[in-house]
Parts: structure tokens; C-alpha cells; sequence
């Protein structure tokens, strides 16, 4: 197994975690941090792939700042968008949030 | 570049400086009254001096000099901007430059006090500004562009009282009604752009009489082009706005009467007179239009009562004169008659505006009665203003006005002639009847406030009246220079095309013209002595026995009354009224139906909403590890 296949690997659970934790959790904040996870593992394959099969560019660290500045912006407006449902229903439970049901 | 061309740094700074000061005074000075008159009337008199001076150094000019950069370039067609620098230009920069800095001196005066100061100063400027940058235009674009600006301008100091209701309807009125001529003018020039394809104006005007323009395509345009004149110099159909334009301050009417707004018409009628002398039938219009004008508009001077008014009237019916005089084909004697009313006019309300500020009011009636001929200065130049007006020798007015019957004479259709010579009888008597009753008052009122400023508030009156003290002279000296003006207006290109025709011939053709005129010109003082001058006289007008017809004088030959009339019928009911259906049915209704719509599609696809968040993605996610394996297999 060489050193790339691992990082491959760790990303993939990463991710895996991040998605099975959108899917099962009921907590509003819980699939945040979910969402995160999945961010930063598709990140760690941008950094797997330009160390080992590109080296002299750094396109793929770019792409890892990107993506963090995204996460942020991404977090913030989460959040308030959290803030906005609670005011509204007293909890972030996401099956509360049934508005929209036609 | 500009070191070495004097004449362009003379242009540019004649120019340039109103602008500048413009901006200044509205950007930067306004709490600042004496730093923004003095910014405003430094200006001007600098712009004076460059002007004399280029009029000086363009004495000699055989062809006209221009000075362009293109501003649109749009395949063949290129838009200039720049300086057009002859002989009618340069004699018009400076009328405009005399005119405008002694109003502005007078308003040191006048409008002392004036909450408004600065911004009455910086419109000045801008008024300054436009004006002479449009005597200056090299092209039409640029022409029409300042020619609005002027409009702009002057519909900023009719209203610049703008919290009176009829000052502020008087300067929307100035405003629209001149635009209605300038729609023509437009369509005109735009024709003129696509059929020819070029609007500078030395070319149109030597492609004219070079016959290369056809000749329907002249007539059309010229006519079109003429109905921005009659907007703009107040003619027959559009005269209205003119008498109403007295809501400004005074010396504000002095500036609109005599120099700037007003005389832009003239003045573009004589820029381009060759490209209209194209055309028979756009001068045959014109001579038409202008005297129609100059009858109606001294008939409505006849029985004014307001001081502003009948100089206003006399205004629109000297402008008609000037109309008169380039239709028959007269250029040198209708500029001529342009650059003395511009002195007498400017003179006349000037020192109305004295009385008016004097007495505050304006019916010269009252003002007689409250002992107006006790201020000396003004009733002098007033009386003498009035003799150029109604043409008595030696003033300005006789001999301008001799020069414009001597072209009517020459032409051949004697109706236009015979109706000169009658406006000349009523102006003569409409002139006198206001300084008969000026100056031998019916009865005297008490006079108790005469004792404490009898003559004088100082250094304001002063002020207002040294530059009627200039005008006045030069009233007296300007009909001399007949011959040197003839000359120095003819020096120019036109010359070389023999424009000018037929002045000489009938200067021989003999005195009893001047004597004729002269002898009206009498008759007309004689009538209104007889009845407002002469002791007992009853100081009521011979129409006051036709009241049918005095009312019909006194209202403007109800066009007042048919403009209401065509407004209410044409653009209330009928445009107004069709644009507010457009408005509710289709703007409205389409936006509500959009709102409808968009609702009615999100209830539907509500549907779809299962409330179940995380299955849609468990759904979602399934969904694309199924379309990933089979890419992958």
C-alpha cells in the first residue's frame, strides 16, 4: 500500500463519516460539523493528489484555501440561518422544520 | 498649442471661465455671498475683455477660422466640438458678454439681500456659459446641445423664485413651450444629418448656396429648423411664454429679453441665413410668421398695465421685426436691429427694475402716482430707451429699424412693408403711453417715504445705475456706426456669395420711406400725447371705448385660453388618459398576474415537499452511487 492509497483511504472514511452523519443526525448543529468533515476530506484528496502526482504546482493547495474560505462563509450563514429557525421553532431539530409540506 | 494661437486661449478662457465659476459657486462658495458674486462677475468681465479682443482680432478674418475636435466619430458622420471664430460670431460673443456682465453688475444691486444670492450668481454663469458657447459652435450638434443648455438655464431663473407658485408654473411654461419649437428644430437637424450627412455649419451653409443640398430637402429642414426660432424667440404660434417669463427677477428679464435667450433664435436664423435663403419658401414662411408676431404682440402692449409686460410684448414684436428683416433678406439690418434692441431692451427693463424696486410693484400706474419721475437717473435712460424703441432719430433703434424697412421695401411683395410701417405707429404709441403716464402722473399720492431715500440708498443705487448709464449711452451712439457694422458683418464669406441684396438699390430709391416712417413714428407719439400725455388728459387708451376688442388684446388673443383648451382636450384626455389605462390593465395587471402565477406554481410544487429532510438526501445520495457504479462499470 503505498503512501497515496492511505490518504485516499483516510479521505474516503472522512467522508463517509461526514455523509452518514448528514444523513442520521437530527441535530441541525450535528450536521454542520457533518458537512465540515466532508469539506475538509474532499480537501486532504486536493492535497493527496498534488504532492504525490504533481509536486511542482500548487494548484491543489489552492483549491484547500478555497475550499476553507467557502467552509467559513458557508458557516457563518449557516448558523444564521440556525439562529433564524430556532427564533422561530424553539429548537434545531430538523424534523420540526415542516413548513413547507404541501 | 494654445501659447501659440492667441485667438484659441481667447476662446477658450471667453468660454471656459462662466463654467468654472458655475461649478465653483455651486460646489464650493455658496455660504459665501461676496466671494460667489465676485467669483461670478470676475469671470465674466475677463470672458468681456477675451471677447472684445477676439472681436477685435477678427476684423480682418476673410474666411471663417474653426477650431474643432471630433467628440463622435460614427462612420462617415463626425460630431465636433470646438469654436467657429467669424465675423457674425465674434460681434455676438460680445453683445452677449456686454449684456451679461452689466446685468450681472446691476444684480450686485437688485438682488441684495436675496436669500438666494449665490445660486442666482451661479445661474448666471451657467446662462453666461451656455450662451456663448453656443454663439461659438462650430457645428449643429453642438449648437442645439448649448441652445438647450440656454433653455435649462433660463427656466432656472424664471423660476428662481421658486417658492411663488407663478414664478415656478412661469419657468415650467418657458421650459415647455420652447421645447415644442425645439421637437421641430430636432427633426429638422436630423434630417438635414441623414439626406446630407454633415451639420457643420460652414458647410451647410456654402453646400446652400452651392446648390448642392436639393432644394425640397432645404425647404423642409429650414422649416422644420425655423419652428426652434419661433420656440425659442417667442413667434406667433409659441409666443406665450415669453410675457409670463417676467415672473424672474428684473434683471434676469433684461438678460432673457435682450441678449441671450431670446435672441438665440434671431441669432441662429442669421448663422445659418444662406442655407435658408436656399429656399424661397422657408424665408416667404419666416417673413410670414415674424410679422403675424410683431402685430399680435404690440396690439397686446397696447393696453398691459404692468411695467414688465409691455416691454416683454414689445420684445416679442421687436424679435418679429428682426424675423421680418432676414425673411425679406435683410442680414445685415436684422443683426443690426438685434445688436441695438439688445442694448435699448436690455436698458428698458433695467431701469424698470429700479422702479420695481423701488416702489414694489409693478403697474406703472401706481408706480406714476407714488412719484416714479422723481428718480432721475433711470426715468432719463428710460425715456431714452423708449425713443430707440419707437425709432425717433438720433437713437439706436431709428436707424436699425430704417434699414429694416429699406429691406422690406426692397422686397417685392409691398404687404410685408405696409405692415412694418404699421407696427412701427403702434409701438410708437405703446412706448409713449407708458412714459406719458410715467411722467405727468394724474394725480400724486402721498409720497410721506420720498423725504428719507429721495434719490439714493448709496452705493446700491449706484450700482444699478452706472450700467444703465452705460447702456443709455450707447443707445444714443450706436445708430451712428451704421456703415463700420455694415462693414464688419459683410467683411465676412457671405459677402462673397452676394447675399445681401437689394439694401443699396433702394437706399437710393429714396427718402420718402424715412420720411414715411418718420411721420408714423410721430403719429404714434401724438396719439398717446392726446390721451395720457397732455394735461387733463384722461389717461385712458382709445381702446377702452372697444371693450370687445381691448379684452381681446388684454388676453393674448385668448391663446392662452386655446392652449388650456388643447391641453385639457389632447394631453389630458386624451394621452393622459390612455397611458393611465396602460398603466393599470397591462404595467399593473401584468405584474399582479406574475405574482399569481408564482404562487399558484409553489403550492404545486409543495407537493413534492415530504417533510423529511434527511431521506430526500439518503434518496439523493443513493441515487448518485448508483449513476457513479454504472459510469465506473
Amino acid at each position: 500500500m503505498n503512501s497515496l492509497t492511505l490518504y485516499l483511504l483516510i479521505s474516503a472514511v472522512l467522508f463517509s463519516f461526514g455523509l452518514i452523519g448528514v444523513m442520521m443526525r437530527r441535530s441541525l448543529i450535528a450536521i454542520l460539523v457533518s458537512i465540515e468533515l466532508m469539506l475538509n476530506a474532499a480537501s486532504l484528496n486536493f492535497m493527496a493528489f498534488n504532492k504525490f502526482l504533481s509536486p511542482d504546482t500548487s494548484i491543489g493547495q489552492i483549491y484547500t484555501l478555497f475550499i476553507m474560505g467557502i467552509a467559513a462563509a458557508e458557516a457563518a450563514i449557516a448558523l444564521s440561518i440556525f439562529l433564524a429557525l430556532f427564533r422561530q421553532l424553539r429548537s434545531i431539530n430538523i424534523e420540526r422544520a415542516r413548513e413547507l409540506r404541501g | 498649442m494654445f501659447v501659440k494661437d492667441p485667438i484659441l486661449l481667447a476662446c477658450t478662457i471667453t468660454v471656459v471661465l462662466p463654467f468654472l465659476s458655475f461649478l465653483t459657486i455651486i460646489c464650493y462658495t455658496r455660504k459665501w455671498e461676496k466671494v460667489s458674486c465676485s467669483i461670478s462677475i470676475g469671470a465674466i468681465l475677463i470672458s468681456l475683455i477675451c471677447a472684445i479682443y477676439l472681436f477685435i482680432a477678427s476684423r480682418h478674418f476673410a474666411e471663417p477660422l474653426q477650431y474643432k475636435l471630433p467628440w463622435i466619430i460614427s462612420g462617415k458622420t463626425i460630431i465636433p466640438f470646438g469654436f467657429l471664430v467669424d465675423h457674425l460670431s465674434m460681434l455676438m460673443l460680445v453683445i452677449v458678454a456686454v449684456i451679461a456682465s452689466l446685468v450681472q453688475i446691476y444684480s450686485l444691486g437688485y438682488m441684495a439681500g436675496d436669500p438666494g444670492f449665490s445660486r442666482y450668481y451661479a445661474f448666471q454663469s451657467l446662462f453666461a456659459w451656455a450662451m456663448m458657447t453656443m454663439t461659438v459652435a462650430p457645428s449643429m450638434i453642438q449648437f442645439y446641445i448649448f441652445w438647450e443648455l440656454v433653455g435649462l438655464a433660463s427656466y432656472l431663473l424664471i423660476g428662481f423664485y421658486y417658492e411663488k407658485w407663478s414664478a415656478s408654473q412661469a419657468g415650467k411654461k418657458a421650459f415647455v413651450v420652447t421645447r415644442i419649437g425645439d421637437v421641430g428644430m430636432f427633426i429638422g437637424l436630423v434630417i438635414l444629418l441623414l439626406f446630407y450627412g454633415n451639420l457643420s455649419i460652414v458647410g451647410v451653409n456654402s453646400a446652400a448656396v452651392a446648390k448642392q443640398i436639393p432644394a425640397p430637402l432645404i425647404t423642409i429642414s429650414a422649416i422644420l429648423i425655423f419652428c426652434g426660432v419661433i420656440g425659442k424667440s417667442a413667434q406667433f404660434p409659441l409666443l406665450t411664454w415669453l410675457p409670463d417669463a417676467m415672473e424672474g427677477p428684473t434683471p434676469v428679464s433684461a438678460l432673457l429679453h435682450s441678449a441671450t435667450m431670446v435672441a438665440a433664435g434671431v441669432y441662429m436664423f442669421a448663422r445659418l441665413f444662406p442655407f435658408f435663403s436656399g429656399s424661397a419658401d422657408a424665408l416667404q414662411f419666416a417673413l410670414l410668421i415674424g410679422t403675424i408676431t410683431m402685430v399680435l404682440s404690440s396690439t397686446m402692449a397696447m393696453v398691459a398695465r404692468d411695467i414688465k409686460q409691455v416691454w416683454a410684448y414689445s420684445t416679442v414684436s421687436q424679435l418679429g421685426y428682426m424675423v421680418m428683416a432676414l425673411g425679406a433678406g435683410g442680414y445685415v439690418s436684422g443683426m443690426f436691429h438685434l445688436t441695438t434692441h439688445a442694448g435699448f431692451k436690455a436698458l428698458l427693463f433695467l431701469c424698470s427694475g429700479v422702479f420695481i424696486h423701488h416702489y414694489h410693484t409693478n403697474d406703472f400706474f401706481v408706480m406714476s402716482r407714488q412719484g416714479a419721475r422723481s428718480l432721475k437717473v433711470p426715468m432719463v435712460c428710460m425715456t431714452i430707451g423708449a425713443l430707440a424703441l419707437s425709432g425717433v432719430f438720433p437713437f439706436s433703434g431709428f436707424f436699425s429699424k430704417e434699414s429694416i424697412m429699406v429691406a422690406l421695401a426692397s422686397h417685392p411683395n409691398k404687404i410685408w412693408l405696409a405692415a412694418g410701417l404699421f407696427g412701427e405707429v403702434l409701438t410708437a404709441y405703446y412706448t409713449f403711453r407708458l412714459i406719458f403716464v410715467m411722467l405727468f402722473p394724474k394725480e400724486m399720492e402721498e409720497t410721506h417715504h420720498e423725504e428719507e431715500h429721495h434719490e439714493g440708498e448709496g452705493i446700491l443705487y449706484w450700482l444699478m445705475g452706472w450700467p444703465l448709464i452705460i447702456l443709455a449711452s450707447v443707445t444714443c451712439v450706436l445708430g451712428f456706426f451704421e456703415k463700420q457694422f455694415e462693414h464688419y458683418l459683410l467683411g465676412d464669406y457671405i459677402l462673397a456669395h452676394g447675399v445681401e441684396h437689394g439694401a443699396e438699390a433702394a437706399h437710393a430709391g429714396g427718402h420718402w420711406l424715412t420720411i414715411t416712417a418718420i411721420s408714423l413714428v410721430a403719429i404714434g407719439v401724438a396719439v398717446a400725447w392726446l390721451e395720457y400725455g397732455r394735461k387733463g388728459a384722461s389717461q385712458e387708451g382709445f381702446l377702452s371705448r372697444m371693450p370687445a376688442i381691448e379684452k381681446l388684446f388684454a388676453r393674448r388673443w385668448y391663446m392662452d385660453h386655446f392652449y388650456r383648451w388643447a391641453l385639457d382636450m389632447i394631453i389630458y384626455s386624451g394621452f393622459t388618459n390612455i397611458f393611465t389605462r396602460n398603466d393599470r390593465r397591462v404595467i399593473d395587471g401584468g405584474i399582479d398576474g406574475l405574482c399569481r402565477g408564482t404562487e399558484g406554481s409553489g403550492r404545486i410544487a409543495s407537493f413534492l415537499q415530504s417533510n423529511m429532510v434527511q431521506y430526500n438526501i439518503f434518496v439523493m445520495v443513493a441515487i448518485l452511487g448508483f449513476v457513479a457504479l454504472s459510469f465506473l462499470g
